[in-house]
C-alpha cells in the first residue's frame, strides 16, 4: 500500500506544525512515519488512524521535538559538522550585508597588500649578504680618523693593512682588498666601440677564499694571481662573448690595457652590498704595493677562523696602529706618536670591525662600495605596515560592533535556542576569519599588480615567493591571526549580550555607544594625520634642497664624461665648442660640486710655519681650469678669478670662505699657504708646494646638505675625466646633438656619455625622494582605508537614525542642521586625533631633520594643512551619507510605523 | 524535564536494556548491510519476537550520534516526495561491532556467575 502525495503533504505540514523544522531530521522522520503508516494501513486501518497510531509511538509533539533536539545536539557537538554550519551562516551573513562586507574586505585587502609589500621589502633588506657561504665570519675593517677637527669615517683602509692582518693575526684566515676605480671603458679585441662599465673593481686573489664565487668556469684557486687577469660576471660574459667560452679571451680596458679573462662567476644576487661585473687582479695595480698607512683607499675584508672571536682581533688594533702607522705619523708631523697621547689631544686614528651582514643596514661611511640602506627605514616602514594593517583591522571591528544593534536580536534568539557563549564567539570568529581569507586572496592579487611599480619606487626587484611553502604557510597563519584580531573584540562584545535585554529591545546600540569605537576612530585618524605630516615634511625638505642657494648655478650645465680619451686634443675640442653660440662657457675639470665626483683631500698650512698638529688645515684641493668658476656660476667674493693674463696663476689658489675662516686670515688675498708635494706619488715631508691666494669664492655646497661646507681650494691643473658646458636655456637637446656630432668626429668609437649637473645634483637626494614617495603613497592608503571605515560607519548611523531624521524634518529641521548633526560626532573625533597627532609628529619631524645641517623651516602651517586635509577628506566621506539621509523624504521613513 | 522512554517492551524492563542500543544497531547493520531506520525497528521486533521494540525517539539520536562518531556511513535515496536515508557500517563500525558483541557475551557470562544461574 503506497501513500499518495496528498497524504505525504499532510504529514509534512503536520510535522512542521509540531515544530519539526530541521530539514534532514524531518525528511528522515517523514520516511519512517510513511513506512509505518503504510504497514498499519495494509492491516486495514484508515490513513488518519494509522497516522495517529504511529505518532503515538514517536511520543506525539513532545517526543518528536525531543528527538529533533537530541539529533541537533549530537551534531553540534561534532566539530566538523558545526564548522560547516558556522561557515554556511557566515557566508549567508556576509552576502546579506553586501555593502559592509565589500567595504570590510576591500579595506582589509588594501591593508594586507600594503603590509605584504612592506614585509617583502623589509625581508629583502634583512637578507643582504647572507647568501655568502661564510657570511657570519666575514668582517670589514673600517678606519676612523679625527685630526684637527676633520673627521673621517671610512669604509676603506690603507694598502698594507691586509698583509698586516695576515702576518700578525692568527685569527685571520684570509684577507682581501678591493680598490674601486670608477667606471671603465671596455671592449673586446674585435670590437671597435667601447662600452662604459660601471661595476669594475680591483681585488686580491684571496677574494676566492673570503667570498667564494662559485665560478661557472675558470680557475677557482689562483684566477686572480697574475696581473692583467680579470674575472667577469655571467651576464657580461654573455654580452661580450655570446655563445663562446669567455675564459681565455681578452678584454681591452680604457683602450690600452689588455686583460685576460680567467673566470666567469654567476651574477651577484641583488641582496649583496656590492656589485661587481669585472674583477681585475690587484697585482696589476702599483698602488696596492705601497706601504703608506696614512692613505686609505682599500676596502679590506677578512675571513675569521672558526671559533675565533672578533673582539680579540679588535683589541689588537691599537698595537697595530702604533707599530705601523706610528712611525709614519712621527715622520710627517715631527711628533712622538703613541695612541694615548694622540687621543689625549682630541685626535683619533682607529680601526674597527664591521660584520659583513650588518654593512647594508648599519654602515654609512665614506667610500662604501655602493650606497647602503639604513636600518631606520626598515623600522620606519615596518611601523607603517603595522599601522596600516591596524587601521584596516579597526575598520572591521568598528563595523561589526556598530552593526551589533542589528545582530543583537540574532544573538538573543540563538541564546534562547541554547547557544552557549562559546558557540557565538566561534560563529563570529569564523565570520571574521572567512572575511580575512577573502581579503588575503584579494590582497595578494593587489600585491602582484602593484609589485612592478613598487620595485620601481624602492629601486629593488622583489618577487612574491609563491613556490615557497613557508610563504603559503605564513599567509594562512597570518590570515587566521588577522581574522582573530579583527574578530575578537566584536565577538566578545556581541556574545556578551543578555538575551532578555536584547529581545525586549532594551539594547539601543546607536552610534553613541562605545568609547572603544570612538578611540579606535581617533587612532585611525591620528596615524593618518601623522603620515600626512611626514609626507609634507619630506616633500618640503626636498624642495628646500632643490631651491636652496647653493653658491653655484646648477641649472643649464651639461657634463660630458670620459673626456680623458681625447688626450692632448681636449684643449682644441674645448676651444672649438666655445666658438659655438649655443655654448656660453666650457671648463675641463673632474672636480664637481656634487657628491660622488672627484675629491682630493690634503693638508695645508700657512707658508713658513713648522708643521704641527695644530696649524694643519685639511682642505679639498681641486684641480680646475681658467673657466671653472665662470662655467659653474660661482661668485668671487674678494680678489679675482684665474686669468690667462697672469702667467703666475700656475701657483695661485682660490679658496672658499670656510677656508679663509679656518686659516684666520683677515684679508686672505695675497697670503701664501703650503701643502705637501704629491707629484712623486708619495708624501715627502721635506718637500712642499706653496700657493698664493688670489681670490675667495662664496661658500658653495659640494656635498649633500646633510653636511657642512668644509674648506676648499681651487688650483690650476689637469683633471681631464670630464668637461662642463654652460648653455642657453631651452636649448638642451640642440646642445646634446651638437656635442654628440663633434664627439663622434674627435673620438670615434668612444661612448658619448653625458649628464646634467642638476640631475647629478638630484641623485644625491634620491633616497630622500624615495622616502617621500613611499611615505606619500602609504599615507594616502592609510587615509583611504580610514575613510572607507568612516564612510561605512556614517552610512550605518544614517540608517539607524532614519526615523529620528524623519521626525526632525517633519518638525521643521533644515537639511543643513541635519547634516551638521550627523557629521558633528565624527568631526569631534578627528579634531581629537589631530590634537594627539600634532605633538607626536613634531617630535618625529625634528628627529628626522636633525641629520640635516641645512633644513627647511617646518612651520605651523604644515600641521594645520595636514589636519585640514584629514578633516576635509573625512567630512566629504561623511557628507555624502549625511546629505543623502538629510534630503530623503521623511514620508518614506515614517510611513512604516 | 521530559524523561525519555528508551524501550517499550513486552517483557524486558527498560533499565535492563539501557546501553545495548548501540550494540543492537551495530549487529543488525553488520548482518544486513544497508538499512533505513524503520527497517531496523522492524527487524529488531522480528528477531526479538516482539519483546524488544526500539522507540524512534531513542533510535534516531543514536544513529546520528554514531554517524558523527564515524561509525556509520549514510546515503539518501529520493523516492517521490520522500527521502530515504540508508545507513551502513563504516570500517571502524565493523570493527566495533565485533568488539561489542563479544563484550556483551562476556557480560552475560559474568552476570550468570554473579547471579549463580545457568544461561540456557
Amino acid at each position: 500500500m503506497q501513500l499518495t502525495n496528498d497524504h505525504i503533504d499532510y504529514i509534512i505540514k503536520d510535522l512542521t506544525y509540531r515544530g519539526i523544522i530541521v530539514d534532514h531530521v524531518r525528511n528522515e522522520i517523514l520516511d519512517h512515519i510513511c513506512s509505518a503508516v503504510e504497514t498499519e494501513m495494509s492491516k486495514g486501518l484508515r490513513f488518519i488512524n494509522a497516522y495517529q497510531l504511529v505518532l503515538r509511538e514517536f511520543g506525539h509533539t513532545r517526543g518528536l521535538r525531543t528527538t529533533q533536539k537530541q539529533i541537533v545536539q549530537f551534531e553540534n557537538q561534532t566539530p566538523r559538522i558545526m564548522f560547516r554550519n558556522y561557515l554556511t551562516i557566515a557566508f549567508r551573513n556576509l552576502l546579506k550585508h553586501r555593502f559592509f562586507t565589500a567595504i570590510n574586505i576591500f579595506g582589509l585587502a588594501i591593508g594586507i597588500a600594503s603590509c605584504l609589500l612592506i614585509t617583502l621589502y623589509v625581508l629583502h633588506e634583512l637578507s643582504y649578504d647572507k647568501h655568502f657561504e661564510n657570511a657570519d665570519r666575514v668582517y670589514r675593517v673600517d678606519t676612523e680618523i679625527l685630526f684637527n677637527g676633520n673627521h673621517h669615517r671610512l669604509a676603506v683602509g690603507p694598502a698594507p693593512l691586509a698583509e698586516a692582518l695576515m702576518n700578525d693575526f692568527p685569527e685571520v684566515e684570509a684577507a682581501v682588498r678591493f680598490r674601486a676605480w670608477g667606471s671603465r671603458l671596455i671592449k673586446t679585441e674585435k670590437a671597435t666601440d667601447n662600452i662604459k662599465e660601471r661595476h669594475v673593481i680591483f681585488a686580491d686573489n684571496e677574494i676566492l677564499q673570503v667570498f667564494p664565487l662559485k665560478l661557472l668556469s675558470g680557475d677557482a684557486q689562483n684566477g686572480l694571481k697574475e696581473p692583467n687577469a680579470v674575472m667577469i660576471s655571467k651576464s657580461k660574459a654573455d654580452k661580450y662573448f655570446p655563445g663562446q667560452d669567455a675564459v681565455g679571451q681578452t678584454l681591452i680596458l680604457d683602450n690600452e690595457h689588455n686583460y685576460k679573462v680567467t673566470g666567469v662567476f654567476p651574477d651577484f644576487p641583488e641582496a649583496t652590498h656590492f656589485r661587481f661585473d669585472f674583477i681585475l687582479a690587484m697585482s696589476g695595480l702599483d698602488e696596492s704595493k705601497n706601504d703608506m698607512w696614512l692613505s686609505n683607499n682599500f676596502n679590506t675584508y677578512f675571513l675569521l677562523r672558526k671559533g675565533a672571536s672578533p673582539a680579540d682581533v679588535e683589541a689588537k688594533f691599537k698595537k697595530m696602529v702604533e707599530t705601523y702607522a706610528g712611525p709614519q705619523i712621527e715622520q710627517i708631523f715631527n711628533i712622538n706618536f703613541t695612541v694615548d697621547d694622540f687621543e689625549a689631544g682630541g685626535n683619533r686614528f682607529q680601526f674597527s670591525l664591521m660584520p659583513l651582514t650588518r654593512i647594508h643596514l648599519h654602515s654609512d661611511r665614506t667610500a662604501e662600495l655602493a650606497a647602503n640602506s639604513d636600518i631606520t627605514y626598515v623600522y620606519l616602514f615596518g611601523a607603517i605596515a603595522l599601522f596600516i594593517l591596524g587601521i584596516a583591522c579597526i575598520n572591521f571591528m568598528n563595523l561589526s560592533t556598530a552593526r551589533s544593534a542589528n545582530r543583537a536580536r540574532e544573538v538573543g534568539v540563538r541564546k534562547v535556542l541554547g547557544s552557549l557563549r562559546g558557540h557565538l564567539v566561534r560563529q563570529f570568529l569564523t565570520e571574521s576569519i572567512l572575511l580575512s581569507f577573502i581579503a588575503f586572496v584579494i590582497g595578494l592579487g593587489l600585491v602582484a599588480l602593484a609589485l612592478p611599480y613598487f620595485n620601481l619606487l624602492s629601486a629593488r626587484s622583489l618577487e612574491i615567493p609563491y613556490s615557497d611553502p613557508r610563504f603559503i604557510g605564513l599567509m594562512i597563519v597570518a590570515a587566521i591571526v588577522v581574522g582573530i584580531l579583527a574578530g575578537i573584540y566584536p565577538s566578545a562584545f556581541l556574545s556578551g549580550f543578555k538575551p532578555v535585554n536584547v529581545l525586549k529591545g532594551k539594547l539601543a546600540l546607536g552610534m553613541k555607544s562605545g568609547l572603544v569605537r570612538s578611540s579606535l576612530v581617533v587612532f585611525q585618524f591620528m596615524v593618518s594625520i601623522f603620515l600626512l605630516i611626514g609626507t609634507i615634511t619630506v616633500q618640503k625638505q626636498l624642495s628646500f634642497i632643490q631651491n636652496k642657494r647653493l653658491g653655484f648655478q646648477k641649472d643649464q650645465v651639461l657634463i660630458l664624461q670620459d673626456t680623458q680619451v681625447l688626450g692632448p686634443q681636449i684643449e682644441s675640442f674645448k676651444n672649438e665648442m666655445l666658438n659655438e653660440t649655443l655654448i656660453s662657457s666650457a671648463s675641463i675639470s673632474g672636480f664637481l660640486p656634487v657628491s660622488g665626483w672627484g675629491r682630493s683631500d690634503t693638508s695645508f698650512w700657512p707658508e713658513g710655519k713648522q708643521t704641527t698638529q695644530d696649524n694643519l688645515t685639511s682642505m679639498q684641493h681641486w684641480r680646475v681650469d681658467h673657466n671653472y668658476v665662470k662655467t659653474l656660476g660661482m661668485n668671487v667674493k674678494a680678489g679675482r678669478d684665474f686669468s690667462k693674463d697672469f702667467p703666475s696663476d700656475s701657483s695661485a689658489i682660490i679658496i672658499n670662505e670656510a677656508a679663509a675662516r679656518k686659516f684666520g686670515f683677515a684679508n686672505p688675498v695675497g697670503e701664501r699657504i703650503s701643502t705637501f708635494d704629491f707629484s712623486e706619488g708619495e708624501i715627502d715631508p721635506d718637500k712642499s708646494v706653496t700657493y698664493t691666494i688670489i681670490g675667495v669664492v662664496e661658500d658653495f655646497h659640494f656635498e649633500s646638505l646633510r653636511k657642512n661646507i668644509t674648506p676648499l681650494g681651487l688650483v690650476l691643473g689637469d683633471a681631464t675625466w670630464c668637461m662642463s658646458f654652460r648653455f642657453e636655456s631651452e636649448k638642451a637637446s640642440q646642445v646634446i646633438d651638437l656635442l654628440e656630432s663633434k664627439w663622434k668626429q674627435v673620438a670615434p668609437g668612444q661612448p658619448f656619455q653625458y649628464t646634467f649637473l642638476d640631475e647629478a645634483f638630484g641623485k644625491m637626494y634620491s633616497s630622500e625622494e624615495r622616502l617621500g614617495h613611499i611615505f606619500g603613497i602609504f599615507a594616502g592608503l592609510a587615509i583611504v582605508i580610514a575613510c572607507l571605515g568612516l564612510f561605512a560607519l556614517t552610512a550605518f548611523t544614517a540608517e539607524q537614525r532614519t526615523k529620528e531624521i524623519g521626525i526632525r524634518k517633519v518638525l521643521g529641521a533644515s537639511v543643513t542642521s541635519i547634516v551638521v548633526l550627523l557629521s558633528r560626532e565624527f568631526g569631534k573625533l578627528i579634531v581629537i586625533a589631530f590634537v594627539i597627532a600634532a605633538p607626536i609628529s613634531w617630535f618625529a619631524v625634528s628627529w628626522w631633520l636633525e641629520s640635516y645641517t641645512y633644513k627647511a623651516e617646518i612651520g605651523l602651517a604644515i600641521y594645520v594643512l595636514a589636519g585640514l586635509v584629514a578633516f576635509v577628506v573625512a567630512w566629504l566621506t561623511m557628507g555624502y551619507q549625511s546629505i543623502r539621509a538629510a534630503t530623503a523624504n521623511p514620508v518614506n521613513s515614517l510611513k512604516s510605523e | 524535564m521530559h524523561k525519555l522512554i528508551m524501550y517499550q517492551t513486552a517483557m524486558h524492563s527498560p533499565e535492563l536494556l539501557k546501553g545495548t542500543l548501540q550494540t543492537i544497531v551495530l549487529k543488525v547493520l553488520g548482518d544486513h548491510g544497508r538499512m533505513y531506520g524503520y527497517e531496523m525497528t522492524q527487524r529488531v521486533k522480528e528477531l526479538s519476537e516482539g519483546r524488544i521494540l526500539l522507540t524512534e525517539g531513542a533510535l534516531y539520536p543514536t544513529l546520528h550520534k554514531m554517524e558523527s562518531e564515524g561509525l556509520l556511513h549514510t546515503e539518501t535515496v529520493h523516492i517521490g516526495k520522500r527521502v530515504r536515508k540508508y545507513y551502513t557500517l563504516t570500517f571502524q563500525g565493523k570493527a566495533l561491532s565485533k568488539d561489542r558483541v563479544s563484550e556483551f557475551l562476556d557480560f552475560i557470562k559474568t552476570m550468570s556467575a554473579v547471579l549463580q544461574v545457568k544461561v540456557a
